[in-house]
């Protein structure tokens, strides 16, 4: 589903990536584990196809075509999803409004009619209570006044609501209580299927004893260290990140 | 000195007052005179000086027919509203005194009071609630020179939601209007003002506010050749209020233009000013305004804000909010803001699959929508949002998913 071959990645002119090869196939999850610093969320907007982040190296193929070529609303469209590390607030813009013009404009590029009203909000109700999203959160403006665990959980809610193919989960735990990020979590499995591929990206261990991974990458300094099974994020748990960097490959 | 002989609007003012009650009379001509003395504005006037006024005083204006606004069908129970021009001919000793409320006029305002031919005066009496909007419309329908005029009064206690629209296609038209508004004690006057017209114009209003008042003003200007709109508010009795909020938005080459002055003149009042302001295309926005505290007026709270989205490279916003504090007793603010709409929220739109143009679009229209949500009547809060509606690109789609 997803090839990203050699990937270099500079933001005002400072190499951030520095060559990643990596392959995601459906219904796989691999997570990204490293540092701050190492380049995940560089990673994350390069896929959603944020500016300012300059490719000057390498290719990623996402279904077969090149993604690179693509504006942030036609890589949504074609099922990609970025869950962000922090959601911003965008006061007067109705969270269930801007959804419901979300869902919609990718229905239309997938050639499927729009939802009516009453469809919209039978699926929204639905969607939320996957993530214990409060319908009155789902009314208000998007994020305006969210706690951190709420943030997070419309993240989810979005996720769940636009069924993509491929999310990318950037520090989906950052900022939540062992509890919010159980809730997380279960929002984000309900989701796992043969048909979707995804992409958790993470600094801790513990996220992942919730979404167990397929395969774990250590990436470090823009550059992918490692790759394992879950046990490496056990590994990197106990040892800290400098010292899988400094261990030879398995 | 401006030379006065070069603006054509004044030729219109005739050499004397022949009709109505000699206190009508006798104001007209003060009007006149100091017209013929110190002249219209020109760019040279301060508070004019990025107004493009020559475009109005030295165009060529026919008298338009009839200055009088249209009133909405039912005017609500409780409300008396009356023809200026039949209350000065039957009993004009109602209306002695009560016209020119904030002293003597000057400019265009002083050129209303000379000209105006009829207008509407509605008044609430003390102790009356009136919970329907009163509806005034201002429909310039050809080229030509009117002076509406209203004035509002009401009596202790009074509540009252006025709507006042000024509508019209005709883009060579000048409007010169003056409204007046008398709160008396306790009184509650919301006031909306929706600004449509095409054409020019060029509008005041004054407010007076006895003690504990509450003067609430939403005004929406949508672009036009030239609006310019001057407010100003007398917090004259102690613990009055005051709320000035604006939404506008130019395109092409439109040009408008807000001034607001709040005088606190009273201990204990409050004052509050909004405005948001859209400018794209080759428009001009202004913002100016003041609020002045009195020495008196102890334990005043004011409060001033204009924001600013500059949607174009050709756009043009100026902004002045400024305070003139003579008392020592007060908690004051006030800021101004020009940008652009904020890259952060337009990426989360787009990255959950919004096209470009409308994410702009919903941002814009969310910036001044906020404006319109403080008006507290429904049904008039949701004719505001189609007004802007109507302006914004891809309304109707917003429309489809709010």
């Amino acid at each position: 589903m997803l090839k990203i071959e050699d990937l270099h990645v500079e933001v005002e002119g400072k190499p951030i990536l520095k060559g990643i090869s990596l392959e995601v196939a459906a219904g796989e999850v691999h997570a990204i584990m490293g540092p701050n610093g190492s380049g995940k969320s560089t990673l994350a907007y390069v896929l959603a196809g944020r500016e300012g982040y300059e490719v000057t190296k390498g290719s990623i193929t996402y279904k077969g075509e090149d993604l690179l070529e693509m504006v942030p609303e036609a890589r949504a469209a074609e099922g990609i999803f970025l869950g962000f590390q922090y959601p911003v607030a965008i006061p007067g813009v109705s969270n269930i409004y801007f959804l419901k013009a979300a869902l919609n404009a990718i229905r239309k590029h997938r050639g499927q009619d729009p939802l009516d009203a009453i469809d919209f909000m039978k699926l929204s109700k639905e969607k939320a209570a996957i993530v214990q999203l409060p319908d009155e959160l789902t009314k208000r403006s998007v994020n305006d006044g969210f706690s951190g665990g709420e943030k997070k959980r419309n993240e989810i809610f979005q996720m769940a609501l636009l069924e993509p193919s491929l999310a990318v989960l950037d520090e989906t735990d950052s900022g939540l209580d062992i509890d919010a990020l159980k809730v997380v979590a279960q929002g984000v499995n309900a989701l796992r299927g043969p048909e979707r591929a995804m992409l958790v990206i993470t600094h801790y261990q513990r996220l992942l004893d919730h979404i167990v991974p397929d395969v774990v990458h250590v990436l470090i300094d823009g550059r992918i260290v490692r790759t394992g099974d879950k046990n490496l994020a056990k590994q990197l748990e106990r040892e800290g990140y400098s010292e899988v960097r400094d261990a030879p490959s398995l | 000195m401006t030379d006065t002989a070069r603006q054509t609007l004044l030729r219109s003012l005739p050499a004397s007052f022949e009709t109505g009650p000699e206190w009508l009379r006798s104001l007209r001509a003060r009007a006149a005179d100091a017209l013929r003395e110190q002249g219209l504005p020109s760019k040279k006037t301060e508070a004019w000086r990025f107004t493009p006024v020559r475009s109005v005083v030295d165009a060529e204006f026919a008298r338009a027919p009839g200055d009088a606004p249209a009133l909405g069908s039912d005017v609500p129970e409780g409300v008396r509203a009356r023809s200026l021009r039949a209350v000065l001919g039957s009993e004009p000793e109602l209306l002695e005194g009560r016209l020119e409320l904030a002293g003597p006029p000057e400019h265009f305002a002083a050129l209303n009071t000379a000209l105006f031919s009829d207008g509407l005066w509605i008044d609430v009496p003390a102790g009356t609630v009136v919970e329907t909007p009163i509806e005034v419309t201002h429909a310039v329908a050809r080229a030509g020179v009117s002076y509406p005029r209203v004035l509002v009064t009401t009596g202790e206690s009074a509540e009252l939601t006025i709507i006042e629209t000024y509508t019209g296609a005709a883009s060579d038209g000048l409007t010169n209007s003056v409204v007046e508004l008398d709160l008396g004690p306790n009184a509650k006057v919301s006031h909306v003002r929706v600004h449509e017209n095409a054409g020019m114009q060029v509008g005041r209003v004054d407010v007076r506010q006895a003690a504990d008042s509450r003067y609430q003003s939403t005004v929406v200007t949508l672009g036009g050749a030239l609006h310019r709109f001057d407010v100003r508010a007398l917090l004259q009795g102690k613990g009055a209020e005051c709320q000035l909020d604006g939404a506008y938005l130019v395109e092409g080459e439109d040009h408008v233009d807000h001034h607001t002055l709040v005088e606190h003149q009273a201990p204990y009042c409050r004052s509050d000013q909004t405005y948001r302001g859209i400018a794209s295309g080759k428009g001009t926005t202004v913002f100016d305004g003041i609020v002045v505290v009195h020495r008196d007026a102890q334990k005043t709270e004011a409060h001033q804000e204009n924001r600013n989205l500059l949607l174009s490279e050709n756009a043009t916003v100026h902004t002045k909010p400024h305070l003139e504090i003579d008392a020592d007793d007060v908690v004051c603010s006030h800021g101004a803001t020009v940008g652009s709409l904020d890259d952060d929220q337009l990426f989360y739109l787009r990255a959950r699959g919004i096209p470009e143009d409308l994410a702009h679009a919903m941002l814009t229209f969310a910036f001044l929508e906020s404006i319109v949500d403080r008006v507290r009547h429904e049904p008039t809060r949701a004719r505001m949002r189609e007004a802007l509606l109507a302006r914004i690109p891809h309304g109707d789609e917003i429309r489809e998913v709010t």
